[in-house]
């Protein structure tokens, strides 16, 4: 017997029985009080055992090192206090270590000695740095000691000690893995060695671990997974040290390391390990080795615990291979399709494995199953980026899996909505181009099994990626895919006429008006450089745009009547190419005529009128034949909308004043057209509801008979004119409110003195001077106010104008200013 | 003081958006222009809130395509010592006429009057006052003018000087020309 061994160690055994029945102390402070105890205690031993070195006083050093190794006896401590202890005794256990390897060769026998340790847990400890000390003097002791070590190590079985001591023996022997295919001296071993001692001690630890899950009261699961999460690392070291052997070439990863790690992983059928295992396996090797792996891993994922969230590890290896596959495409500068081995089929095997385990594990949520699809899609686009047909068969896949599930109308309150949606916006931001998204065969078969809001924000989604980079659409059958995928956008919800009708109260104006604002911005971008397959395109817009409703048609049919009109210029630019551009513009018109009246009938008079009246003009300048009927056609359509559906005072004088300039800029009228119209807009003017209105009415009709035209020339009637301008003075006499009437008044006096400064000779001054006394007379009864500067400063302004053309020696003045008196 | 001057958008209606040329000129929160003075048909929220976005202080008049009836048919807005008039210029007839547009800057006594509605930029001095047009900024679609050229304009104001730069884009490229107005 050994005196180390003796009673005076025993006493130190970390354990009443009554302490050892209670559970593990929760409290922070204890932990503290019980880390500090048995570190200071330890720490003592420890400086004990390095004054019995310095004196070569071995055995006493021993029984030191024992009596310190035993605090790693205890259950006391949590696993973040006993990693702590753990840490503070293995290196003091570093200085014995340094000692016996200067002075072992006298003592032989201490492989031996230690091993009459009186417990187990210092004898193992002490084994391990004796026989790595061991080692180190006779490599050829390597072999036997190293398997002989991993075994004796069995002889722990409480986990938490056992994972430590274990994670030891790995630390210690991290430099002296034999690492040679084949050894100078078998009795050295070699790599195949390393791998069945590390294998051994990975199962070994990895049984430990798993073994924690299933001790003490099932009330302390939560903690018990927490304390195991922070213990994983040793298991996984095993892993790291496997992938550090350089002579394990990937024949040998794929016969031995791999199939080991793997049987143990499955076998142990806790979802714990399994998870961070194959997370390890993923991250520790090589991308090279996984390559050459796929379908073995890929299996074993298949027969994973049900809580193991198989997902995860799949993504999390498709991503690692993407972005190596992106890496070694940048460095090597090769095309990318040769940096991934031609022989590894990396999309189809994924895609095969990946329907394997979406089919084998029946307990997967749906949303998993959509998101390893999100992963083989970013797999194919990422390696394979010429090939749409993988992206379109993954989602095909997709469609398939909710066909079978019978999954239709999906929420979008649904959390696998989520994931699906993700699935085409990946697509469609990939490829910035929604003509490849309309290649996807399966895009719209998917998109069909969504509900209709999310259906329409995707629909959103895509036409701001079309905006954003300014996709061309350029034929119609293109034009008629995108109008059918962005179909929610268009028209309501027709499957469920009830709900959506709700729906449509409950959407936000704006919002609702900002989501037509993109779709009617996407019309623009419906371009050819050809003019009949425009005008295709714009038919088939029209059709799929017609059936809105009028809150949409006011948004998305304006700009297909504004690309015809310009269509029409298109074909009147090239009439010396196309004999029947005349032809081609009529349809062009007619297509115009029948999209505004269906704004009109949809209640929108205003707009309608002044999209008449850009089409009387383009008609104007176009000229095809019979242009000049159908410009009157659209002239008239404007005052029927005027007369029946503008009531408003304020939009009636806005839209007669738009009516009577757009005329007054018309050439293209005989007279038998134009004086019917001219007529109109006078009678007009002066049935507006307010005196005010009627009199500028009246005066802005001044125009109509000056600078409007009569068969091709400005008309210049004077009388006419002059009539205008008298009938706004008549109206204005009439005004009650003096401030009003005298700022039509000093208005009136500039449209006269306009009319007159052009050469219209019934104008006299006796009528100028006639105004201006009146001005003079009203303006300083006015109350002062706001209103009442501006009338002075805008007559003020008049009389200087007056004034200087009065002073002006200009020659070029037709009209003489003389005998005008500003100062009545 | 920086005062950036732009109309007659027509966005959605005419075309998709601004010039990409220009959008890289007038990004948001650039924070170097003070006012905008817009001459109408700015159309949606979008394109006023984008004008939000490159100054504070938006000043819209009514276009005949705009919707807003809270945007007024004129307004006087004083930069430093100018009067500047604003109106889109569909209500004058005829159509961009000088004298006619007198009869406006008359009315609103301004010492600048801002006027849009024939896509064409202009500016000129006339019985000493300074009259400018800035344009369509998107070049947008006009029937009486098809080769219209977006453009905008920016005005420098320090005291009585207004240096007026336009930008236009021609072809694919954008020239910037300074015309300069003192006020007497």
């Amino acid at each position: 017997m050994y005196p180390w061994s003796s009673t005076s160690y025993s006493g130190q055994a970390p354990a009443g029985d009554a302490v050892q029945r209670r559970t593990m102390p929760n409290g922070l402070d204890d932990q503290e009080k019980l880390l500090a105890e048995a570190v200071g205690s330890a720490r003592k031993q420890a400086f004990q055992m390095n004054h019995f070195l310095d004196k070569e006083r071995m055995l006493d050093a021993l029984k030191c090192a024992s009596t310190m190794l035993s605090e790693l006896r205890t259950s006391m401590l949590s696993p973040k206090s006993y990693y702590e202890l753990y840490m503070a005794i293995t290196n003091e256990l570093c200085h014995l270590e340094l000692y016996l390897s200067e002075k072992s060769q006298k003592e032989t026998d201490l492989y031996e000695l230690v091993q009459y340790s009186h417990t187990i847990v210092p004898r193992l400890y002490l084994l391990i740095t004796v026989g790595i000390v061991y080692i180190k003097n006779d490599s050829t002791l390597k072999r036997s000691i190293l398997k002989d070590l991993v075994e004796m190590c069995r002889g722990v079985q409480h986990p938490l000690r056992g994972l430590f001591l274990r994670n030891y023996l790995l630390q210690c022997t991290r430099n002296i893995l034999p690492d040679v295919l084949v050894a100078e001296n078998e009795h050295e071993g070699n790599v195949y060695d390393a791998i069945d001692f590390v294998l051994t001690n990975f199962a070994e630890m990895n049984k430990l671990w798993v073994r924690m899950q299933h001790q003490g009261h099932s009330s302390e699961k939560t903690r018990r997974e927490k304390e195991r999460e922070e213990l994983k690392i040793l298991v996984g070291t095993n892993l790291v040290r496997l992938s550090q052997l350089e002579s394990a070439t990937l024949e040998t990863y794929q016969r031995l390391i791999l199939p080991g790690i793997l049987e143990q992983v499955v076998s142990c059928r806790d979802a714990i390990a399994q998870e961070y295992l194959m997370e390890c396996i993923i991250q520790v090797f090589p991308d090279e080795f996984h390559l050459q792996t796929l379908d073995p891993f890929l299996k074993s994922c298949a027969q994973l615990e049900t809580g193991v969230n198989v997902k995860n590890i799949i993504i999390s290896l498709i991503e690692r291979l993407a972005a190596y596959n992106q890496r070694s495409g940048k460095t090597s500068g090769n095309a990318i399709d040769a940096i991934i081995p031609a022989e590894v089929e990396l999309f189809e095997v994924f895609s095969v494995q990946i329907a394997n385990i979406v089919q084998t594990r029946m307990d997967m949520p749906l949303e998993d199953t959509i998101s390893l699809q999100v992963a083989l899609l970013s797999l194919a686009q990422k390696v394979y980026q010429d090939r749409v047909d993988y992206v379109d068969k993954v989602l095909g896949t997709t469609a398939q899996i909710l066909d079978r599930m019978n999954m239709n109308n999906i929420s979008h309150l649904l959390s696998v909505n989520q994931e699906l949606s993700r699935l085409l916006r990946i697509c469609i931001d990939f490829y910035n181009n929604a003509l490849t998204i309309i290649q996807l065969y399966n895009f719209c078969p998917l998109l069909e099994k969504f509900d209709y809001t999310s259906r329409k924000s995707l629909a959103l989604y895509l036409v701001m990626n079309i905006l954003e980079n300014e996709t061309c659409v350029s034929t119609s059958d293109q034009a008629d895919s995108i109008l059918t995928i962005i179909a929610p956008l268009i028209k309501d919800d027709e499957s469920n006429k009830d709900s959506s009708a709700a729906a449509a109260n409950s959407i936000d104006p704006e919002e609702f008006a900002e989501e037509q604002g993109v779709v009617a911005r996407f019309i623009h971008l419906m371009k050819s450089d050809e003019p009949d397959m425009q005008y295709k395109m714009l038919q088939t817009a029209r059709k799929h745009l017609g059936n809105g409703g009028g809150q949409r048609l006011k948004h998305v049919l304006p700009p297909l009547v504004f690309a015809a009109y310009q269509l029409a210029f298109k074909y009147k630019s090239i009439a010396d190419e196309d004999e029947n551009w005349d032809k081609k513009c009529q349809k062009i018109v007619q297509y115009c005529h029948s999209t505004i009246s269906a704004l009109a009938k949809a209640d929108l008079p205003d707009l309608a009128l002044r999209l008449y009246l850009q089409g009387a003009l383009v008609i104007g300048e176009i000229r095809y034949t019979n242009h000049e009927t159908v410009a009157y056609e659209f002239m008239t359509q404007a005052f029927s909308l005027y007369e029946d559906e503008i009531s408003d005072s304020k939009a009636q004088l806005a839209a007669i004043t738009l009516i009577m300039s757009t005329f007054e800029q018309m050439s293209c009228f005989g007279e038998e057209n134009a004086e019917p119209l001219r007529t109109n807009c006078a009678l007009a003017a002066s049935k507006l509801l307010k005196k005010p209105d009627q009199c500028r009415g009246v005066v802005a009709c001044a125009a109509l008979f000056w600078s409007g035209k009569q068969n091709g020339e400005e008309m210049r009637d004077e009388k006419r004119t002059l009539d205008c301008l008298k009938k706004g003075a008549r109206i204005a006499s009439q005004c009650l409110d003096t401030g009003v009437q005298v700022q039509l008044y000093v208005e009136l006096l500039n449209h006269y003195l306009f009319f007159f400064e052009r050469g219209n000779s019934l104008i006299t001054v006796a009528m100028l001077n006639q105004l201006i006394a009146k001005v003079n007379e009203e303006l300083p009864n006015l109350e002062p106010s706001e209103e009442t500067k501006q009338i002075e400063s805008h007559y003020k302004n008049t009389l200087a104008h007056i004034r200087s053309r009065m002073e002006s020696s200009d020659a070029a003045l037709e009209v003489s200013f003389a005998g005008i008196a500003l100062n009545q | 003081m920086l005062v950036l001057v732009l109309g007659d958008l027509h966005i959605p209606h005419r075309c998709s958006s601004l010039p990409a040329k220009f959008k890289k000129l007038l990004v948001p929160g650039g924070g170097r222009i003070h006012h905008i003075l817009a001459t109408g048909n700015i159309c949606t929220k979008e394109s006023y809130d984008y004008l939000k976005s490159l100054a504070n202080d938006v000043h819209i008049v009514r276009g005949d395509f705009d919707e807003n009836l809270s945007y007024p048919e004129q307004k006087v807005v004083t930069v430093g010592q100018f009067r500047i008039g604003l109106c889109h210029g569909h209500q004058v007839v005829p159509r961009g006429d000088p004298e006619a547009l007198a009869l406006i800057q008359r009315q609103l006594d301004v010492d600048i009057l801002i006027t849009g509605h024939t896509y064409k930029f202009e500016a000129y001095e006339h019985g000493n006052k300074f009259y400018i047009n800035p344009g369509s900024a998107t070049g947008a679609f006009n029937p009486l003018d098809p080769n219209v050229v977006p453009s905008f304009v920016l005005m420098d104001i320090q005291s009585t000087t207004v240096v007026t730069y336009v930008y236009q884009l021609i072809g694919d490229e954008v020239k910037v020309e300074r015309i300069e107005y003192k006020k007497i």
